[in-house]
């Protein structure tokens, strides 16, 4: 009885053209709003997964081995699978429900997004959500 | 590892609780609903039937893990718990939203 599709919580997409990509919830709709009728989320994730870095890398293989592809993306709840991590990065100030209405502010937001998930990949935090989900 | 076989007489009485709330309380019936309330943290106690594919079973099992409701394998397959709710066809997994004058919530959690 304990609501857990809230923000900060690290999801799996199910659907779509990112189906098994990680993403992170930035807002839920719960009620749903007159354009899509049902439990719906705001999500950030991962579209091109960074690659795997060894130690005998150098300096400029490495930093691009570290690049990430990111997406934003409005799901369905039936869309997506809830995972017990969660990934504390601040999105809430660059991913708005406007960014979604033309595709240019939808290019800078997930660009803005590259950077943030970039740094955060780079502190080596949140290992899961950066590996690639086999399957 | 079960400590005692499952006796008649609390399966028969799970069935009557079941028959209690489909009466006076609130339930769905079938997966997709099931996941429906789980997110929106509307259901109170889970029963899964024992054919449910395992597959299923963990999903909706991680699910309730997630939103801290227990959950019930039934002692017999989804013919059954279709019966037990009083139904013509099968059931295979059923969320309870309110219990009514059952006390199915308070009784079977602790029992397993």
């Amino acid at each position: 009885m304990v609501k857990f599709l809230k923000p900060n919580k690290a999801v799996i997409v199910l659907q779509g053209r990112y189906a098994g990509r990680k993403a992170v919830i930035i807002r839920s709709f719960d009620e749903g709003t007159r354009d899509r009728p049902y439990g719906h989320c705001l999500v950030a994730g991962i579209a091109k997964y960074p690659k795997k870095v060894i130690r005998k890398d150098s300096a400029k293989k490495t930093a691009k081995k570290s690049r990430v592809k990111a997406f934003v993306k409005l799901v369905n709840y039936s869309h997506i699978m809830p995972t017990r991590y969660t990934l504390d990065v601040d999105l809430k100030d660059v991913v708005t429900l406007d960014t979604l209405q033309s595709r240019d502010k939808k290019v800078t937001a997930a660009k803005e997004v590259k950077a943030r998930l970039e740094d955060r990949f780079k502190t080596g935090k949140n290992r899961w959500f950066f590996t690639k989900l086999r399957f | 590892m079960v400590a005692a076989k499952k006796t008649k007489k609390t399966h028969e009485s799970i069935n009557n609780r079941l028959a209690l709330v489909v009466k006076s309380g609130k339930y769905t019936l079938g997966y997709k609903t099931v996941l429906r309330t789980l997110r929106t943290s509307k259901a109170k106690l889970i029963i899964i039937s024992n054919n449910c594919p395992p597959l299923r079973k963990s999903e909706i099992e991680y699910y309730a893990m997630l939103a801290k409701v227990g959950v019930h394998h039934f002692n017999g397959n989804n013919v059954d718990l279709g019966t037990a709710c009083g139904k013509y066809y099968r059931v295979s997994c059923l969320g309870i939203i309110d219990p009514g004058d059952s006390d199915i919530i308070k009784t079977l959690p602790g029992e397993q």
